[in-house]
């Protein structure tokens, strides 16, 4: 590593930072120091994600471990001229808890970092992921030289299985039993496959371990190829992560420099190899074996297991398919032991997860966080509760495969036992929260749509079954439900869950089954009074302007795009019913001390008094307003 | 030889095709009392349901269904089967047809043949490989250079299609058909089998594309902050429905499942620029901005 520099800026340059720019903060930055002379002292490293997405474009700076969030270009100079040449840190650029005004310059004391507990994301904005050596200097690669001078294949899948490690992409099947299984194979090759095509709509995590810590994963398949006998190695991504693969590229061939890939790893005789494929953007990939299928250049449907891919997978060899997230686990466990891993976490479920929590919540970002922790101290500690005070709906989790979790159940514990008693799933760790402004049927219809847009098309059951839930769920959503909608809802949607073969349509209903289970009043609403509670369906909503609050400014008037709201400067406007194409602009531009434009729904539509010709604001005033004198 | 077709009714039906179809109507017309000529143009009745070994949703042996069948036509005095026959002409009108038939030849007296297949098995030359000539694919001049690199370069790993498929693609942003059939010549996999895959992927196209892809995230922490409304003012600002491309060929409008970058939400990426928090009022402006190059790109594709 390069000499130890005054102050190090750990600038986020994850895909959410990176969009927000933050390569241009960077340049910014260095031509700064640079005009400060700060050059030699100040150092400005390019991390990968930091986890606080909501905060991005930002920057962590050591030692002093003072977080910046938001930042922008023209912020620098000031910044650079404050903090780093006369050492006062800047504090309207620090982190502010919603509701309080004194900011939180410590990285240690702001909420959503404290809770977490960093096993897999331990280097998480602290090493440059495209340099191995910040990598090597964080005891990066011990736990390869570990397994290859001191451990047997037997004793690393022996070790793997006493942690209790399950893998992180939904399903929880244990993964040391699948090591073990593939290793007993008689058949080789044998390959070893690193599942990143993470499509789960609202979830980032794999993503982000390739950005920040590219290392660790191909660590994690060196010892997964020792210990079942593979020499092959490839790692599936998304080819919608460029940034990703990029990193991954550079770090596989840093390894190969370094010995720890290729050939005579270590000055072993172990040989591993590890090749990156690309996927080309469909979601049934990540199923195992159409990932396999895919790899191969044949059409990526699933098929029917037995035999499991550990037996037959690869071109029919022996093949072990995990996560990234449980690979990047492995180096860990192995170096720290079984027994301190099996200490996290709850009886069945052992470690940490990674989240990525998102929807309405003030906190957006990646988190990792111990098993057992409940939903509460996610949402409210680390998230810090949802924005504008409003009020908890539910938590999504397991993307597409998973269900809503509703208020009641939000001090359950997260492990994959009890998310799925609640009718949900660990999935691949998204956690989507949703407030009171959000619909269930839409969300079960937008899921719905996701899956049924993504079923292969192989089965049945999940190809029409799909369509037949979604045409369901769109009638109830556009005001036509019928008696006996969710009756027959629920019978389909156990149907399908028992007829489909893979793990998509088997859990494509559940997004249905639990919103119905946990909200079926609001399901009720939407087929008997015809009334969107969240107002959000669109053919059961109007937009009003009310009168009392209107101030004639035309605002609206200039905004709505297709000419429905009729009006004059200083008279109360109208929205032509006929005409609204409810896009909602004109909520958007009316100014929020004034809010004059109103959502209704259900009843309220028939009882509101529409006006009919225009009227000033003045008369208006005159007639309703209670008499002074 | 059909002058004399007459308007009384003919009590007898012809059944084109002995399919399992062909073979049940078959049997049923004869049931009723109807004299049954069932016609096939293979050397025996039987169709394609005689090559499956399971149908669907059943799962019902194949065999077991249409054995029955086949023995009862076969002693159904009624029935009356002109196999390896096709059908010439048909004139006339419902209650009265004639149909004229050209029965082809079988070499071998079909009174005398047991049906043992001795024949088939000692045939010399059935078992030969019989070449089908095909015609080589030749490439557009623009396109041989890079494609056939491409192929170069992975025709030796393992499972080389997607990765080729993926390299042509992002070449050209899309497959030209006469691209795909040299892939398929030069790597002796199936077109079919191309195509296939080439059509399963979103990321892959048959069609041109615009030169910008304008991706709407519908991500849920996209979805749950308005995203979808997004989509619609695009596409209504663009004139084009999600999936098709502009007339001047520089946008294609997608909707796109989540790209990560949730703490934007709602998000569009045109090309490598993101916007993030995006608001229906921004839509005119991020479109009018790549306008100006709309010409110049027309020109260039055209």
């Amino acid at each position: 590593m390069a000499e130890k520099k005054r102050i190090e800026l750990m600038v986020c340059t994850g895909t959410g930072c990176f969009a927000g720019g933050a390569y241009q903060i960077i340049d910014e930055l260095k031509k700064e120091l640079e005009l400060f002379g700060l050059k030699e002292e100040v150092t400005v490293v390019a991390t990968g994600c930091n986890g606080f997405c909501g905060q991005g474009p930002l920057m962590v700076v050591l030692p002093d471990n003072i977080f910046y969030g938001w930042l922008e270009t023209k912020d620098i100079h000031h910044l650079v001229e404050e903090h780093f040449l006369k050492g006062r840190p800047v504090k309207k650029l620090m982190f502010i808890p919603p509701e309080q005004k004194e900011p939180l310059p410590l990285i240690s004391d702001i909420p959503f970092f404290k809770k977490q507990l960093l096993i897999v994301l331990r280097n998480k904005g602290i090493i440059d992921p495209e340099k191995i050596t910040d990598y090597i200097a964080r005891d990066g690669y011990l736990a390869i030289s570990k397994v290859l001078s001191s451990m047997n294949p037997i004793d690393v899948v022996n070790e793997i299985l006493k942690s209790g490690l399950r893998g992180r992409g939904g399903a929880g099947f244990p993964t040391g039993r699948k090591w073990q299984v593939a290793s007993q194979q008689s058949k080789s090759p044998k390959y070893l496959i690193a599942n990143c095509d993470e499509g789960d709509p609202g979830a980032y995590m794999d993503r982000s371990v390739l950005e920040s810590d590219p290392h660790s994963v191909i660590e994690g398949m060196t010892i997964a190829g020792y210990a079942i006998g593979s020499t092959n190695g490839f790692i599936y991504v998304r080819t919608e992560y460029p940034l990703a693969i990029k990193r991954m590229r550079i770090a596989i061939e840093q390894a190969q420099e370094y010995g720890l890939l290729g050939k005579n790893i270590l000055g072993t005789n172990f040989n591993f190899e590890i090749e990156i494929r690309e996927g080309s953007g469909a979601f049934v990939c990540g199923e195992e074996t159409s990932l396999i299928h895919s790899i191969e250049g044949n059409i990526p449907e699933p098929r029917q297991r037995p035999p499991f891919p550990a037996q037959e997978g690869l071109w029919g060899c022996p093949t072990v398919i995990n996560n990234v997230e449980t690979l990047a686990n492995v180096p860990v466990i192995i170096s720290r032991g079984a027994d301190w891993f099996s200490n996290i976490g709850t009886e069945t479920s052992k470690g940490t997860k990674i989240f990525s929590l998102v929807g309405k919540i003030n906190n957006t970002g990646l988190i990792e966080v111990p098993m057992g922790i409940t939903l509460r101290e996610v949402v409210y500690e680390i998230g810090g509760g949802i924005p504008k005070d409003k009020k908890f709906k539910a938590v999504q989790t397991g993307g597409p495969s998973g269900g809503c979790i509703p208020a009641e159940l939000l001090d359950s514990p997260i492990d994959f036992e009890s998310l799925q008693k609640a009718g949900s799933m660990m999935g691949s760790g998204g956690m989507i929260v949703m407030d009171e402004d959000t619909c269930v049927v839409d969300v079960a219809k937008f899921f719905i749509q996701f899956t049924n847009d993504e079923s292969c098309g192989k089965c049945v059951s999940c190809r029409d079954g799909s369509d037949a839930l979604l045409e369901v769920l769109t009638r109830i959503s556009n005001g036509e439900g019928m008696d006996g909608d969710v009756e027959f809802l629920t019978e389909l949607a156990e149907s399908v869950k028992d007829a489909s073969m893979c793990g998509l349509g088997q859990t494509l209903p559940n997004p249905v089954l639990s919103t119905i289970r946990y909200f079926k009043e609001e399901y009720e609403a939407h087929i008997k009074e015809k009334r969107c509670p969240a107002l959000v369906c669109r053919n059961l909503i109007e937009y009003y302007i009310d009168p009392n609050k209107c101030v004639g400014c035309l605002l609206c008037i200039k905004t709505c795009p297709t000419e429905a709201i009729k009006g004059e400067s200083k008279h109360i406007h109208i929205i032509d019913q006929e005409k609204c194409s409810k896009c909602g602009q004109c909520m958007e531009v009316c100014p929020p001390k004034i809010s004059a434009i109103l959502k209704i729904t259900g009843k309220d539509i028939n009882n509101m008094v529409q006006l009919t010709e225009l009227i000033s604001c003045k008369e208006w005033k005159k007639e309703h307003e209670p008499a002074h004198s | 030889m059909f002058e004399n077709i007459t308007n009384s009714k003919i009590g007898s039906a012809l059944v084109v095709g002995g399919g399992i179809g062909g073979m049940q109507a078959a049997l049923d017309l004869a049931e009723s009392g109807i004299k049954v000529y069932l016609v096939d143009n293979k050397p025996s009745i039987g169709g394609v349901m005689a090559q499956l070994d399971k149908t669907f949703p059943t799962n019902d042996c194949a065999m077991c269904t249409m054995a029955p069948r086949l023995v009862e036509i076969g002693r159904h005095k009624d029935i009356e089967k002109i196999t390896y026959s096709e059908i010439e002409s048909i004139i006339g009108k419902p209650g009265n047809f004639k149909v004229q038939l050209k029965k082809k030849p079988r070499y071998v007296d079909e009174k005398k043949c047991t049906g043992c297949g001795a024949c088939v098995s000692n045939c010399p030359t059935r078992n030969s490989v019989q070449l089908i000539e095909k015609e080589k694919v030749a490439l557009q001049p623009q396109y041989v250079e890079k494609v056939t690199s491409i192929i170069n370069k992975h025709r030796n790993r393992k499972g080389p299609l997607m990765p080729i498929l993926q390299e042509v693609n992002a070449a050209y942003n899309y497959f030209p058909e006469n691209v795909l059939k040299y892939i398929s010549q030069e790597i002796d996999y199936p077109l079919s089998h191309i195509t296939r895959v080439a059509t399963f992927y979103s990321s892959f196209s048959l069609k041109p594309i615009g030169k910008y892809t304008l991706n709407v995230c519908m991500g849920t922490a996209c979805y749950v902050r308005g995203s979808g409304i997004l989509l619609e003012q695009f596409s209504e600002k663009l004139n084009v429905k999600v999936g098709e491309t502009t007339e001047d060929h520089l946008y294609t409008l997608k909707a796109v499942r989540c790209i990560g970058c949730c703490g934007l939400a709602p998000v569009a990426t045109i090309g490598e620029s993101v916007y993030g928090k995006l608001q229906a009022k921004d839509i005119s402006g991020i479109i009018e901005k790549k306008k100006n190059e709309a010409v110049e790109y027309a020109k260039v594709n055209n």
